[in-house]
């Protein structure tokens, strides 16, 4: 997977670069949204990063330029400056995350991942997420390339959690993602499955409970 | 400042003190002016009569023979005036000093008389007299006749009309008196709505004066100050710039030097060192919260245009984000973070009660130790929407729960952490959107619970 970072400051492109490398990402900086533009022009990215605050033409207007063009890989902006405004014209704009900065490296990771994950999942593709492996359109779980077997409520559920690993979603949510197969829920049927699929994917990933909102899956730290 | 409006010279009371002493003065003239008057017409007619007794006396003269002489039956030992049972006394007297009628105690008017009356006052024993005299030329004789009236028998009359004259004149002064003071009141009344206009709006707002109704006089006075409200809203202004613009450029390197340390904290080597870069990194995320929390006030201030952009503010929601993007340092440091809340919107704006809730759930997290609970709660208390964040740590003593809300202030012997404005921000914001913001112990007495209780719910429909 290749990132395209957009960055003027050395100090933070020097982080991020070595960040997403040592992730296992393979990582391409520009200092100038007019140099990414002519970097993207002859090389695929499956991911940019842009900084909004960039010498010259600025990461919004690259962003606005690139999705004028057609492109679709996914975006996630860096900004030192948290208004309102400029994190709805981002999204308007069609980047796909906004990221404030100072921000963890853990952090940025866990959402370039994300983005890629989701971008893939679009695409038809598998899914990889730590040791599991999701093969969305066969609704096939492998964990260390062994299949585990699922039945179709618990893999709705996974899937869900899956696709929306590092956030968390709501139990109002994953119970509507199973609704359409069982007609009589129980409001603890939720907590069910959740505690089937834990006891299916073992360490392969936690599956952990936010107290009032819902469920977020994370992969292992090490 | 009661002190300075105490020494101030009030226009008010110059207007009464230049107008009252004066009028009040001009008024006693005036009394004294019409007594005197007054007085010396009854004086003028009293004189007349007596001059009239005095003229009537010599009808009682008698020629006898060589010898003039006074018809007893006619003159009675004492005058009396025709219109009054006042006794006069009286003297005739001869040109050669002989006494032909009457009391010799009764002096002359004066040394030369003519053959009309003259008027003089004169003390005999005592009593003050009005005497009349005059000469009565008959062939070789001439002969004076004085007529004397006590000056107490006119006060009688004079303290009446002096009497009433005091009377008229202090009616006329008390109304003066009351015009001159209605008259100043309501001439002033423009200032007074001016001053209750400024003492109504906040000291931080600097609205402009409504110059349209103030008297001419002040108009200049007032456009002035708006003017000056101007300048001063437009320093308070680039100042919150200033402080914004720094504080968002100091993120970048701080961004880059805190990538930098986690980075350096995964080498290999680096083990050996993590004390010290695990401080290092504390203190980067002491000085990114802190140009955060500068940045929450400098947008929480009432006089920028952000503080007026409110909107309907889904409570619940926002309990969520803010638990959501805590959950990773909720774990870090070994808490349970959830959230208990019921759908309920209130009037706000969602940047600075997203400031607000972030700064309390960062301080409960902080202050929480390990295995301990925070929630973050929202909904309804009789009524009225309210917002917490509840805590099982060691709680804020109960003396220092009104300081804590100060800026910059921090619990002697805790820990750095921000700067000491995260309960500052909360309270401004909690003002800008009217509502009450508490701090008590939570439930069984222990931790903290932080409120804040809103006015009124609103529709979270009618956006």
């Amino acid at each position: 997977m290749r990132i395209l970072v957009v960055e003027d400051n050395d100090l933070v492109a020097d982080a991020i670069t070595l960040g997403l490398s040592t992730a296992g990402f393979a990582v391409d900086r520009s200092a100038t949204a007019e140099a990414a533009a002519s970097a993207l022009a002859t090389e695929h990215f499956d991911l940019l990063v842009v900084d909004v605050g960039l010498p010259g033409e600025d990461g919004l207007s690259l962003v606005r330029r690139l999705r004028g063009r057609g492109a679709t890989q996914p975006v996630l902006i860096l900004t030192a400056r948290d208004t309102l405004a400029i994190k709805v014209e981002a999204l308007n704009l069609g980047a796909d995350d906004f990221l404030l900065k100072p921000f963890e490296q853990d952090e940025l990771v866990a959402r370039c991942r994300a983005l890629i994950r989701r971008a893939n999942l679009y695409a038809g593709e598998q899914v990889n997420l730590g040791r599991m492996r999701l093969d969305v359109a066969g609704r096939m779980l492998r964990i260390d390339e062994s299949p585990v077997e699922l039945t179709g409520r618990e893999w709705l559920v996974l899937e869900c959690l899956a696709l929306n690993a590092g956030r968390v979603v709501s139990k109002e949510r994953l119970q509507q993602a199973i609704a359409s197969f069982d007609q009589a829920l129980t409001p603890n049927a939720v907590e069910v499955y959740i505690s089937r699929v834990r006891a299916k994917v073992g360490e392969a990933a936690v599956i952990r409970t936010v107290r009032g909102l819902g469920y977020r899956l994370d992969e292992p730290r090490n | 400042m009661n002190r300075a409006t105490e020494s101030a010279p009030s226009v008010q009371r110059r207007l009464l003190w230049f107008l009252l002493p004066p009028l009040a003065l001009l008024m006693l003239a005036g009394v004294y002016a019409n007594y005197r008057a007054a007085t010396a017409f009854v004086e003028s007619a009293y004189d007349q009569r007596l001059g009239d007794a005095a003229v009537s006396l010599a009808g009682s003269l008698i020629r006898d023979g060589q010898r003039l002489r006074v018809d007893p039956s006619v003159v009675p030992a004492t005058a009396h005036r025709a219109d009054h049972l006042v006794s006069l006394r009286y003297a005739i007297v001869t040109a050669s000093g002989e006494l032909l009628a009457g009391s010799r105690e009764v002096p002359a008017a004066s040394a030369s008389l003519t053959t009309n009356p003259t008027f003089a006052d004169a003390i005999v024993g005592g009593e003050r007299l009005r005497v009349a005299s005059y000469r009565v030329d008959l062939n070789r004789d001439t002969v004076v006749i004085s007529v004397a009236e006590s000056a107490s028998q006119r006060a009688v009359p004079g303290r009446f009309i002096l009497a009433s004259t005091w009377l008229m004149d202090f009616i006329q002064l008390d109304v003066t008196l009351l015009i001159v003071w209605l008259g100043v009141y309501f001439a002033l009344k423009p200032l007074l709505s001016l001053r209750r206009q400024i003492e109504a709006g906040s000291p931080r707002e600097l609205n402009h004066l409504d110059s349209t109704t103030v008297p001419a006089e002040v108009k200049p006075l007032v456009e002035a100050l708006n003017l000056l409200f101007d300048v001063l809203a437009e320093a308070a202004r680039s100042q919150r710039r200033f402080v914004a613009d720094t504080a968002h450029q100091l993120r970048t390197p701080i961004a880059g030097l805190l990538g930098n340390l986690e980075l350096l904290m995964k080498e290999p080597g680096a083990a050996a060192l993590r004390p010290r870069l695990e401080a290092l990194h504390a203190g980067m995320e002491n000085l990114a919260r802190s140009a955060n929390q500068l940045l929450a006030l400098a947008r929480a201030d009432p006089s920028t245009s952000f503080a007026e952009q409110f909107d309907s503010v889904d409570l619940r929601a926002l309990a969520g984000r803010m638990v959501e993007s805590n959950v990773d340092r909720a774990l870090h440091a070994g808490l349970d973070l959830g959230v208990e809340a019921a759908a309920v919107a209130v009037r706000g704006n969602v940047r600075l009660l997203e400031d607000l809730l972030g700064n309390l759930v960062d301080n409960a997290i902080h202050y929480t130790p390990g295995g301990g609970h925070v929630t973050v709660r929202a909904g309804l208390r009789d009524g009225r929407p309210f917002l917490e964040v509840e805590d099982d740590g060691p709680g804020i003593p109960e003396d220092q729960r009104g300081r804590v809300r100060e800026r910059f202030y921090r619990i002697p012997g805790t820990a750095g952490h921000g700067c000491g404005l995260g309960l500052a921000i909360v309270s401004e914001i909690a003002e800008a959107h009217g509502a009450q913001f508490t701090l008590e112990s939570g439930a069984a007495g222990r931790g903290t619970r932080a409120r804040l209780l809103f006015q009124s719910p609103v529709n979270p429909i009618q956006v």
